[in-house]
């Protein structure tokens, strides 16, 4: 007789495609899935940026941490970024965007709150809290 | 932040106020006001208010709603409830998750040509990229560091 097996609490999480916007589950420990809306590679990886990074786009449903001596151009989605170094691009953040003293951010941000501490540079077109921004969401 | 006691002028909830102001210390809006404000003291708006106009001030909490640019030379910062529409410029900048706020954003550049060209030139230089695999549960580090 087959055995069930019991879903471990907490084993999934609800995702939200970057693309097409649409909620999505996920094994909690996934580095990254297909979205089975629109079939595009979702990355679920949480990022630490270190040195410079330019690409085309830089798209996770985790929290990217960019570094002090990290520098990031590039358009930006995650769930929640934090920018001790430099920043060049849209970002649209779900959660908090934060920059420290040594953080500098050019380029518009989407999000849904901001913190600019003393020290921090940031020269860009805010839309803060005025339309949740569809990217990413776990529980 | 100015305590309530601190504000010498306030201009009250059934109050409409049309023109340009001066002041030195502090004043909290609980009303309408639609014009210019020019100061070096501190600016409140409170829950409920309503300004429409351009704002030069030391610093600003916001509260209510704002419609027109600010100039603030040392901070803003925006409650929950807070609605800004329109360009900002400061050096310190705190917005609430709730709070509103739409409009170009210069913080901290001050609009100095020298820092923001140092911004736009830093793009030229070249790195080595490396990208590291994360296990599980860990932040993938991307870098030039291998």
């Amino acid at each position: 007789m087959p055995v069930a097996r019991a879903k471990r609490v907490g084993a999934v999480k609800t995702v939200r495609c970057t693309y097409c916007g649409k909620a999505t589950q996920a094994a909690r420990r996934a580095m990254s899935i297909f979205c089975p809306h629109c079939k595009k590679r979702l990355i679920l990886e949480d990022y630490k940026i270190t040195g410079y990074y330019a690409v085309r786009e830089f798209f996770t449903c985790g929290k990217v941490v960019v570094e002090k001596k990290g520098h990031v151009v590039a358009p930006v989605k995650a769930t929640t970024l934090t920018v001790k170094g430099k920043v060049q691009g849209s970002v649209v953040a779900r959660g908090q965007v934060k920059l420290t003293k040594t953080g500098s951010l050019t380029g518009d941000i989407e999000a849904l709150s901001l913190k600019v501490e003393n020290g921090a540079e940031l020269d860009a077109f805010l839309r803060i809290g005025a339309s949740p921004p569809d990217t990413t969401s776990s529980d | 932040m100015a305590d309530s006691n601190e504000y010498t002028t306030t201009i009250g909830p059934d109050a409409v106020f049309k023109g340009e102001l001066e002041f030195a210390k502090g004043v909290r809006l609980l009303g309408k006001f639609e014009g210019q404000i020019n100061s070096e003291g501190e600016l409140e708006v409170a829950e409920g208010a309503q300004l429409k106009g351009d704002v030069k001030a030391a610093s600003v909490r916001i509260d209510g709603k704002v419609k027109g640019n600010m100039q603030v030379s040392s901070r803003v910062q925006l409650s929950a409830s807070a609605r800004l529409e329109g360009d900002l410029q400061t050096t310190r900048l705190e917005v609430a998750e709730g709070a509103v706020l739409i409009g170009r954003c210069m913080v901290g550049v001050n609009g100095d040509a020298k820092k923001a060209a140092e911004v736009k030139s830093a793009v030229k230089g070249t790195g080595g990229i490396a990208i590291g695999k994360a296990r599980a549960g860990e932040p993938a580090v991307v870098g030039a560091k291998k």
